[in-house]
């Protein structure tokens, strides 16, 4: 299937010309962005991040190892210091916040690497150097006979140029 | 099948004009061109320094810690000093990376990176004064809870298990923080280098192509590690600073030490951030980037944290005088006017007293006066540290424990040492990564030019 690379040089452009395919049915599409732009993400992945899951679990995960850990440890061997009681929940707080913060930062990227599918070394057959610049792309997987109407689509949404991508 | 019309593929299979780089990558990148002599000749001074100690730290193991100015009552001595100076380096990075982000604060993004590199080195370069203050480094392990054969466990009720805990979270936490940022900026130095570089940064990058679905995890990375490193960054110099406030040493004990700290540390940080930040833009022409606007910002904080720590310094005396407590009142009287009264004055002139001129919008946009306050409160800040450390413990409540620090050679050497350490971090850094967040810069231009707005 032929794949159509529009060249934009706003995020508004290409987030209305993305929104667009996406109406008229053409959910096979890539963008590329030189900076973040919400609008452009939203308009392919309107969904909130599942990065929000990893960290998520990375927090409890560390709230409940910190806790666990420094009372499961003081009652192990226990040592009387200071007449406190060995599970002396304020200060093992400081320990369960430290972790809660650890796990769930570590976390967070593990969940930009599962989420974000990186590393991913195959680089995509549109991508080049100018969308590292200050050019958007938009590429668009489609039948032979939508090539005429989504190259219109684009060129109505202010694509500076539209070529076909080599297979 | 309906063909396209036929002048639509014409214009399909035409080649793509080559799109002229932009700007932003081009003045940014740029920093990491070349060597100069100068640079080497920087470079070859921090590392002079940083061997220096080195040396001088093996030799503080082959012979013991006698070496260092320890002598009863005084154990924690300039090691602890420069180790808590440096944690308080730190803060700044994680401050305008996080906290200015989350008030989407845009001007942060001319400083943010270098900020970020700044905090990593400045972690890294604290740690090893754990290390060296303990003397026994081989045994520096024990501090870790790690199963073992005497079922013994660490202590979780110490602070400083908690400060263990906060500086490896923090370590961690600001690596990752750096690391997530410069992603997409490294994907951009890989499409622009060849060689060991494009190598370098094609591993790094883990091939970012700036996809919906990339930038999607991305941003919301940035800001749940931002979300998690607010509370982190706040809590960290609380934690160093009750490994002396937990303890009943006069002028430790006070329950202002927390947020004292705190304050204490971010002014220290944009302290450090000026004084590197200012040579840099200088030398690298950086002034459309880095503007007097970002500087003036920085110099209202410094005056902001320059007010707090002041009013910490007058509160620390007037809870000695209005506690009724001998010990601490002697203790701060000691602190003027005893045998490190001069520790002290320079630390009020140069924290308190130096930033007000910052009152004055001349002296916030006058570059040359802000690179010397900042190295005057950099120097300032140090010996708040030593004030409060040495000062604390060298007036305890029985004249047993009464005694005077003086710091050795081999700790002076070691503490010099630290600077050239952390330089020669920051100087690889220069070269090596993009000083700028690239695309954060972008972000601001792009969306400027849209709405037909300048930068």
């Amino acid at each position: 299937m032929p794949q159509l690379l529009g060249v934009f040089t706003e995020p508004a452009h290409i987030a209305a010309a993305a929104r667009r395919l996406r109406d008229r049915g053409f959910t096979d599409l890539e963008t590329f962005s030189p900076a973040p732009f919400a609008e452009v993400d939203d308009a392919l992945l309107p969904k909130p991040s599942g990065v929000r899951g990893w960290t998520l679990a990375g927090g409890l995960a560390g709230v409940v190892t910190g806790y666990a850990m420094t009372i499961w440890m003081a009652n192990n061997w226990q040592i009387m210091l200071g007449g406190k009681p060995f599970s002396s929940i304020p200060p093992y707080t400081i320990i369960a916040f430290e972790l809660t913060i650890l796990f769930g930062g570590v976390m967070t990227l593990v969940g930009l690497l599962v989420v974000g599918r990186l590393p991913s070394f195959r680089a995509h057959k549109a991508y080049s150097a100018r969308f590292s610049a200050e050019d958007f792309g938009l590429v668009v997987r489609c039948r032979e006979r939508d090539v005429a109407e989504i190259d219109g689509l684009m060129r109505e949404h202010h694509a500076t140029e539209v070529s076909l991508v080599e297979a | 099948m309906t063909p396209p019309p036929a002048e639509s593929v014409a214009a399909l299979i035409r080649p793509a004009p080559v799109a002229r780089d932009s700007q932003v990558n081009r003045d940014l990148l740029r920093v990491m061109d070349g060597v100069s002599l100068g640079y080497f000749a920087v470079l070859a001074l921090a590392l002079g320094f940083m061997f220096a100690a080195g040396g001088v730290w093996i030799y503080q193991v082959y012979r013991g810690l006698g070496i260092a100015g320890y002598a009863h009552p005084i154990f924690w001595g300039a090691y602890i000093v420069t180790f808590v100076f440096w944690v308080g380096i730190a803060h700044a990075g994680t401050l305008i990376s996080a906290i200015l982000y989350l008030f989407r604060a845009k001007w942060r993004n001319a400083i943010n990176r270098s900020a970020e590199a700044m905090t990593v080195f400045a972690v890294l370069t604290a740690a090893q004064f754990l290390g060296i203050h303990v003397g026994r480094i081989w045994k520096s392990y024990f501090i870790l809870p790690y199963p073992n054969q005497r079922a013994l466990w660490v202590n979780f009720k110490s602070p400083l298990l908690w400060d263990t805990f906060a500086i490896t979270t923090y370590a961690t936490i600001s690596i990752i923080f750096f690391y997530v940022g410069l992603i997409p900026d490294l994907a951009i130095a890989r499409d622009r280098s060849t060689g060991w570089r494009r190598a370098l940064y094609t591993v790094l990058s883990l091939g970012w192509q700036g996809t919906a679905r990339q930038w999607k995890s991305h941003n919301r990375t940035v800001l749940h590690l931002s979300g998690l490193a607010t509370p982190l960054v706040l809590s960290v110099h609380s934690v160093v600073s009750w490994d002396f406030a937990m303890s009943i040493v006069p002028g430790w004990h006070a329950t202002i030490f927390a947020p004292y700290f705190v304050a204490g540390a971010i002014f220290s940080g944009f302290a450090m951030v000026l004084t590197m930040m200012i040579p840099v833009r200088r030398i690298y022409g950086l002034e459309h980037i880095i503007t007097d606007y970002h500087f003036e910002n920085m110099s209202r904080f410094l005056l902001l944290t320059s007010l707090i720590v002041g009013y910490a310094y007058g509160a620390e005396y007037f809870m000695a005088w209005y506690s009724g407590v001998e010990a601490e009142q002697s203790s701060f009287w000691l602190r003027a006017f005893g045998p490190y009264w001069i520790s002290t004055w320079v630390m009020i002139s140069c924290n308190a007293i130096f930033p007000q001129i910052l009152w004055f919008k001349k002296a916030r946009t006058h570059v040359p006066t802000l690179f010397v306050l900042s190295v005057l409160i950099n120097i300032g800040m140090w010996f708040e540290r030593y004030v409060i450390i040495i000062g604390g413990l060298s007036r305890e409540y029985d004249p047993a424990v009464w005694g005077v620090y003086t710091p050795s050679w081999p700790e002076l050497i070691i503490v010099a040492g630290s600077f050239g350490f952390f330089c020669q971090f920051f100087l690889m850094f220069l070269k090596v990564f993009p000083v700028v967040a690239i695309a954060e810069v972008k972000e601001i231009e792009i969306h400027a030019r849209a709405h037909g707005g300048g930068h």
